[in-house]
């Protein structure tokens, strides 16, 4: 039997003001408000859809999964970083403001340029970093194109070792934890939440190698010594990653880095890049 | 911006774990100390005796006086000045070398008198 279907016209209609940014256009930016139906299912992600489709098909926002897993979507909702698709319009009974994510440079309307985040990304080495002597042998080397048996075995992790780095792991690039950290709003050169949970993440793998490479980056002024623990990251991060956490753990990690490194022998000034075996 | 960027060690760590260890005497040691010196003769877990005048200066200057004083003023006056230094620069009215020199030489300053006068007192 069909549903019957509940006309836009007969819905609830909601004030939804936007901040657009077209830069052929617009020096700065500038709000327009849309009324857009909703009901209980009406997520800020839908109502955007909604105005462009049927009143401004020159809005322009980011959106992919439509269920909090591509991290694309992020807004500023009444002022806080939301994912849009995460987000209902019904929680704001009173209308509400969408912008685009703060401490981004704006591209157009709520699109930001996120190039920033992702240097920050890349500068941690966001990957696992093998044992290097595994890592030679799993290369073909002269003579043999077959990786050696020992490359070849399987890097076995217990429960407690995935617990150990997991909900750090769990981080989807969304940046809310950029738009919500002051320190990153003062000096973009910070490498923010997301980038030092993950170098957390990949220095607490017991299949990586790489913290020494990690480190120096961390160890800085814009690693996580930028961070005065205000712990909004934490609240608006969509995935439970807690980086306030991650970031305050590395304090500690980069205070006994720093205490071994002051109280070894001057040899060790040495980069630690290439490793001796 | 190159991936092969030149990072140099801050020098945070040891503020930093003076303020945390401030931050532990201030937040526990203080309220404990407060409750037990202000309430603990009214309420009978001490006779004023206890907090008489000699007891409390031979406490005071014996060896063990000096984590007193490190406990209840130095480290909390690093912890303090931290705050202020890293304040300063929240709300973007100084963040100078000159204002850290300033936070944290006050704190040192303030820490060498409270020692000096735990030795002279002795
Ligand atoms: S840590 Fe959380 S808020 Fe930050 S980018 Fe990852 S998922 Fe988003
Ligand atoms: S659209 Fe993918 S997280 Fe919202």
């Amino acid at each position: 039997m069909k549903q019957p279907e509940t006309k836009p016209s007969d819905m609830q209609h909601l004030s939804v003001a936007i901040q657009r940014y077209r830069p052929e256009q617009d020096d700065t930016p500038v709000w327009q408000s849309y009324q857009v139906p909703y009901d209980d299912s009406t997520s800020v992600l839908d109502a955007l859809h909604w105005i462009k489709e049927h009143q401004d098909s020159s809005l322009t926002y980011r959106w992919s999964c439509r269920m909090a897993i591509c991290g694309s979507c992020g807004v500023m909702v009444d002022g806080t970083p939301k994912l849009g698709c995460k987000t209902f319009l019904r929680d704001y009974p009173q209308g509400l403001k969408v912008a685009a994510l703060a401490n981004f440079p704006i591209e157009k309307d709520l699109v930001v340029d996120m190039s920033r985040f992702l240097q920050h990304l890349t500068t941690i080495k966001p990957y696992l970093i093998g044992e290097p002597s595994l890592v030679q042998a799993g290369s073909a080397s002269a003579g043999s194109d077959q990786p050696s048996s020992a490359a070849l075995q399987p890097q076995l992790q217990s429960p407690e070792q995935v617990k150990r780095y997991q909900q750090f792991a769990n981080c989807i690039n969304c940046g809310l934890c950029y738009s919500a950290c002051p320190q990153f709003g003062l000096n973009p050169e910070f490498l923010g939440p997301a980038a030092i949970a993950l170098a957390h993440r990949y220095n607490l793998d017991s299949r990586d190698q790489g913290k020494a490479e990690r480190q120096p980056a961390l160890n800085s002024k814009d690693g996580v010594w930028s961070c005065t623990f205000v712990g909004f990251c934490s609240t608006v991060c969509p995935k439970g990653v807690d980086p306030a956490a991650a970031i305050n753990q590395g304090k500690i990690v980069s205070t006994m880095d720093g205490v071994i490194q002051w109280f070894s022998p001057k040899q060790l000034d040495a980069t630690p890049q290439e490793p001796t075996s | 911006m190159s991936l092969t960027k030149r990072f140099q060690r801050s020098d945070e760590p040891i503020w930093w774990s003076l303020f945390s260890a401030g931050g532990v005497c201030v937040a526990m040691l203080i309220p404990a100390l407060i409750v037990l010196l202000v309430f603990g003769p009214s309420l009978g877990l001490l006779s004023p005796d206890t907090l008489s005048y000699q007891r409390i200066s031979t406490l005071l200057y014996h060896p063990l006086g000096l984590m007193f004083i490190g406990a209840v003023i130095i480290l909390p006056l690093f912890h303090a000045m931290h705050r202020i230094h890293h304040g300063l620069h929240d709300l973007q009215w100084a963040h100078s070398a000159l204002a850290k020199w300033l936070c944290y030489g006050s704190a040192l300053l303030l820490s060498f008198l409270a020692l000096s006068l735990w030795l002279l007192g002795r």
